[in-house]
């Protein structure tokens, strides 16, 4: 049994794979903490608010842990591990507020959170839950939260970033795994948030403090530091001091080019009904059950909801930050909560992070899928990123068994836009083209073009 | 009042160091005692406020920590 790359940081155990279950080793230097927090209530409550992932022991002995084992933990599954740089401002300010939410009510049940990474929190059913059982230690009256500076730099630091400057800035937790180090995000943010007393003191001041004591290791104030105490009253406010700034954290949204695109299509009326029809037809016509369907370039999930009620669970993928944050408030509201929207930028995808470029994945270690939507996609791959055809195919064949594609000739106007300004270097972008690169990666089920309008709609499976 | 400030002026003290996997800073620590002295301090004044207010009927405004569901519908910025 090997834990998974992501899985080294903390000693009181580790999460593996087996047989495509993803399990939990409880280790027995965690044994006592593991007993207490389980018999404190405190498990029941977080699981009861749906704000923590629930287990199961594992009693039969089916799987054996390592010789360090205490007990293997089988926890509710999350059907696609996505990141925080992927999400939208709401998502990462959800989690956020999720996390202070568990550390006040630990502290209400006598324990505290050991670690505040943003990697601890997936999304499920359209919400946030937090997924490390083995995050929560006892806590001791008087001890500073061990995990505050942690929080800072996952959660504080980009949303205020997000809001102040630019939403595209959490990607900056591409580059930094642990956060954004307080002094890039001081040096980033405007003046005027040192005019916010709760900003000036978690981040800037912070950062000047981290900085002016960077090099005390060993020397008496460390040791004095270390020794700080801090009543549960002051401790508290503290936690309401961070909640109560990013609940204060707004993102206006700019106006992007794909913001108001279902009110700026060159679609008819009756074009776009045909097109949810036949959209909902195809996904009606595969045979297989669907467990995953990857709706990429799906703006505010317009037709991942129709995706949805075919499968367990939609991944609605789009550049533009401003359409996920829409898609992500709508599925919140009004569901449905089986679609995840996330950030993703096609063209040059998340990449793998961390120690051994393993820890985190890549988009194409997590994309697979069994049928994936592009629509209104190619030429945007194809024409403003260059990417050949069967470049094209042949990725979203690794990808996927179905494919529904929608083919935007170059009469339709919005590709007669993306080449009003740039040579036209694309001889083979005709529909015989476009045929002849997928077939050789996928059998045409279905070719369908949209009434009233240039575009063709094809299901594909792959050969 | 008295036991209020005392305690705000107490809310940094010293014990045993705690044992955990991450670094949490030195800076970090101090500055946590640092903001909970301002937030004891800042939640006595609260209290009294809060006590006038409640004297005329007004209700005490809730926590956003203890609310049991993250906010349903998030703002329109």
């Amino acid at each position: 049994m090997e834990a998974l790359p992501s899985s080294f940081r903390d000693n009181s155990g580790f999460v593996f794979s087996h047989s495509g279950c993803v399990y939990r080793q409880v280790n027995r230097c965690y044994a006592e903490h593991y007993q207490n927090f389980m018999s404190s209530g405190l498990y029941q409550k977080l699981v009861e608010k749906h704000w923590l992932v629930s287990h199961e022991e594992l009693t039969d002995g089916t799987i054996t842990g390592t010789s360090d084992c205490y007990k293997i933990l089988k926890p509710q599954q999350i059907p696609y591990i996505s990141y925080p740089y992927e999400w939208s401002f709401s998502q990462l300010k959800d989690a956020a507020i999720l996390t202070l939410r568990i550390q006040h009510q630990a502290m209400k049940h006598g324990f505290m959170l050991k670690d505040a990474s943003a990697f601890n929190i997936q999304f499920l059913d359209a919400r946030p839950v937090f997924i490390d059982t083995l995050s929560f230690e006892p806590y001791v009256e008087g001890r500073p939260w061990v995990a505050y500076k942690q929080f800072c730099q996952h959660f504080l630091a980009p949303l205020a970033l997000m809001s102040y400057r630019d939403a595209e800035l959490s990607k900056l937790m591409i580059s930094h795994i642990d956060g954004i180090p307080l002094s890039l995000a001081s040096k980033l943010l405007p003046l005027r948030t040192r005019l916010n007393y709760a900003l000036a003191a978690h981040i800037h001041f912070h950062s000047k403090l981290q900085q002016d004591h960077a090099d005390d290791a060993g020397t008496g104030t460390a040791a004095r530091a270390t020794a700080v105490t801090i009543s549960a009253k002051g401790l508290t406010g503290v936690i309401e001091s961070l909640a109560k700034v990013i609940e204060k954290l707004r993102w206006k949204m700019p106006d992007t080019e794909w913001g108001d695109y279902y009110q700026n299509t060159n679609y008819s009326s009756r074009a776009d009904d045909e097109k949810h029809a036949l959209v909902e037809s195809f996904l009606q016509d595969i045979p297989d059950a669907l467990n995953t369907v990857q709706d990429l370039g799906a703006n505010t999930g317009e037709y991942s909801q129709i995706a949805a009620r075919y499968c367990q669970l939609v991944l609605s993928q789009d550049i533009d930050p401003v359409a996920v944050e829409m898609n992500y408030r709508q599925r919140k509201s009004d569901g449905p909560s089986n679609i995840l929207p996330l950030v993703q930028n096609l063209v040059s995808p998340t990449p793998a992070i961390g120690w051994g470029n393993a820890e985190r994945s890549s988009f194409m270690e997590r994309a697979h899928c069994d049928a994936l939507l592009a629509l209104a996609l190619i030429h945007h791959l194809a024409i403003s990123n260059n990417v050949p055809l069967d470049g094209i195919a042949a990725q979203f064949a690794e990808l996927t068994k179905w494919l529904i594609i929608e083919f935007v000739p170059k009469s339709d106007s919005q590709v007669v836009r993306l080449l009003a300004t740039r040579e036209d270097i694309f001889p083979s972008y005709t529909r015989e083209g476009f045929e002849q690169a997928f077939c050789q990666f996928f059998q045409i089920e279905r070719a369908v073009p949209v009434p009233e309008s240039e575009r063709i709609l094809y299901l594909m499976r792959t050969r | 009042m008295a036991k209020y400030l005392l305690s705000a002026l107490f809310a940094i003290s010293f014990s045993a160091p705690a044992a955990a996997y991450l670094d949490p800073g030195t800076g970090s620590m101090i500055l946590q005692g640092i903001i909970a002295g301002i937030a004891v301090a800042g939640l006595t004044i609260k209290n009294y406020w809060y006590r006038i207010r409640a004297f005329f009927g007004k209700e005490t405004p809730t926590s956003l920590l203890d609310d049991d569901d993250l906010p349903k519908k998030p703002e329109d910025s």
